[in-house]
């Protein structure tokens, strides 16, 4: 396919307008051809063993510090700040746990943890990719008969969709763990009360477990598809990067969204 | 990675010696930088040229994430809201949400995928193909024309995104409160205004932005600068920027709520 010239401020808006629809349509339907690929080859390919075993290794050991890390902050940041909020109403302060249990439960937990793994896990998946694509590594694949998504997609899709839900489960932990500290400092809370998962049902988990494992696919499956269409040496590299970070993060965003709205419709 | 078999102890310590070094360089490009802004000595043309790049190319991923993460802000408190019936407290609660914390926090998150990481890939692609060099052949100096330019346009570039997020937020989260819980685009307006809200949590959030512009803007000139080794370099390169960006996101977001009233 050709690309499209660059866009100039010459173009009519209607121009412009024609070419964003044209450029989304396509990238869905690459994004789904690739989604759709990756599961075919999930059942019916044959990769190198132990392949989805390395690829869990680098994104769930060299991301979970980076992710307790942020998420410990959060956990802190929001506790601080819906507390302050509070204390202006009414200054009781022994729901502030339960409340933030079931709020990090169904919505910060998996989104602001799958954030960061975009940012991490994406963009160092799709710098890897599109470096073996520019450095014609891929072509030597296709050469050997080895389709590149069986060989460097499906690994890091399942191994994705495991370890997304590991490292969100653990560094909620973190989060909760450092959301009760900072109660107990700033504002007196004991932890005994703090520690109060009553308001978490069975329709926190459920959300909270399907959005994990929704932005686990999505992650590989923006990020592989940025990689595999790098071209024009480094500087492809590094567009390739930018766009799989991008992607990603919109993805989840998205995702959010609609399954947030889906199980408040649903009354979960 | 030269280290793989090294024990856990070591590892720790690499680590630690990686990003002090890290920070120490960080620090010193920090230096050059304000050496070059006191008196301005930098092509305010180019300043010029790279806000209008990354302001408007990123308007619409500003425009997406600011209406959904507002939407998202009153779908997790419409269960609350409606357990106590307070909807007239559905404003004061999202907007104190959007402007203290959710606002500035996500715009700097996808300011830095899209801007800080594009930063750095041009960068680090004029690092490896010796653009950068031939700067300095011309007696060019690459800081004055390439850095200081980019490094006030990022910092801009958030702070005005954030004013045009928090208002689209607001407006994402009255659309999600009129369609989930019919609560109407006034009441949610007067549960804003509604004295709850005052000027300084606007101020804020922005005080957080301009901060965070500061980290994205830093990193992902140092990260770009500092690449080596042809293509899979910059894509290293541009990884470790959003990564370092996103980590001092988060730690800046922790002191200074602390900080700023």
């Amino acid at each position: 396919m050709e690309t499209p010239p660059p866009l100039t401020t010459h173009e009519s808006m209607l121009v412009k307008l024609g070419r964003l629809v044209i450029d989304g349509t396509e990238g869905a339907r690459a994004l789904t051809s690739l989604f759709l690929r990756t599961l075919w080859f999930t059942f019916k390919g044959s990769r190198p063993k132990g392949s989805t075993a390395h690829q869990a290794f680098e994104i769930g050991n060299n991301s979970a510090s980076f992710l307790a890390l942020t998420m410990g902050f959060i956990g802190m940041i929001l506790v601080y700040q819906s507390a302050v909020q509070l204390g202006r109403l009414v200054p009781d302060y022994s729901m502030v746990g339960a409340n933030y249990g079931e709020l990090l439960v169904r919505e910060l937990g998996p989104t602001i943890g799958a954030l960061m793994l975009a940012t991490r896990v994406g963009a160092g998946m799709a710098a890897e990719i599109a470096s073996m694509v520019v450095t014609e590594q891929v072509d030597a694949l296709r050469l050997c008969a080895a389709d590149p998504v069986d060989f460097l997609v499906v690994p890091r899709f399942l191994a994705s969709l495991v370890m997304t839900l590991v490292v969100v489960v653990l560094s909620s932990a973190v989060a909760y763990a450092t959301g009760a500290i900072t109660a107990f400092i700033a504002f007196d809370v004991r932890f005994d009360v703090f520690a109060n998962l009553s308001l978490v049902d069975f329709g926190d988990v459920a959300t909270g477990l399907t959005k994990s494992i929704a932005y686990g696919a999505a992650i590989p499956i923006c990020s592989c598809h940025c990689g595999l269409e790098a071209h024009g040496g480094s500087a492809g590299v590094g567009r390739a990067t930018t766009a799989a970070v991008v992607l990603s993060s919109l993805a989840i965003i998205v995702l959010n969204f609609f399954i947030s709205a889906g199980s408040f419709l649903v009354g979960l | 990675m030269a280290l793989s078999n090294a024990s856990f102890v070591h590892r720790i310590g690499a680590g630690v010696v990686d990003l002090a070094s890290t920070v120490g360089q960080m620090m010193t490009l920090l230096g050059r930088i304000l050496q070059r802004s006191t008196p301005a000595r930098f092509d305010r043309r180019e300043l010029l040229r790279h806000l209008e790049f990354m302001a408007i190319e990123s308007l619409p991923i500003v425009v997406v994430t600011a209406l959904f993460s507002g939407a998202i802000v009153v779908i997790q408190a419409a269960p609350v809201v409606q357990r106590f019936g307070a909807e007239g407290l559905l404003g004061w609660g999202a907007g104190f949400g959007v402007l203290r914390e959710i606002g500035p926090l996500l715009t700097a998150l996808m300011i830095s995928g899209r801007v800080g990481a594009n930063n750095t890939a041009d960068l680090g692609t004029m690092v490896v193909t010796e653009q950068v060099d031939g700067l300095r052949a011309l007696a060019i100096d690459p800081l004055e024309y390439l850095v200081v330019p980019r490094f006030y346009g990022i910092i801009m570039t958030l702070s005005l995104m954030t004013v045009f997020s928090d208002l689209l937020a607001l407006f994402g989260a009255a659309l999600a409160g009129q369609a989930l819980i019919g609560l109407s685009m006034h009441g949610f307006y007067n549960g804003i205004t509604g004295g709850l809200i005052e000027f300084k949590d606007v101020a804020h959030g922005l005080i957080k932005s301009a901060a965070f512009g500061f980290i994205v803007a830093l990193s992902s000139c140092h990260f770009g600068l500092a690449t080596s080794g042809g293509a899979p370099g910059v894509g290293r390169s541009v990884k470790a920027s959003v990564v370092m960006s996103a980590g001092g996101i988060f730690a800046l977001d922790y002191f200074l709520s602390f900080v700023v009233p």
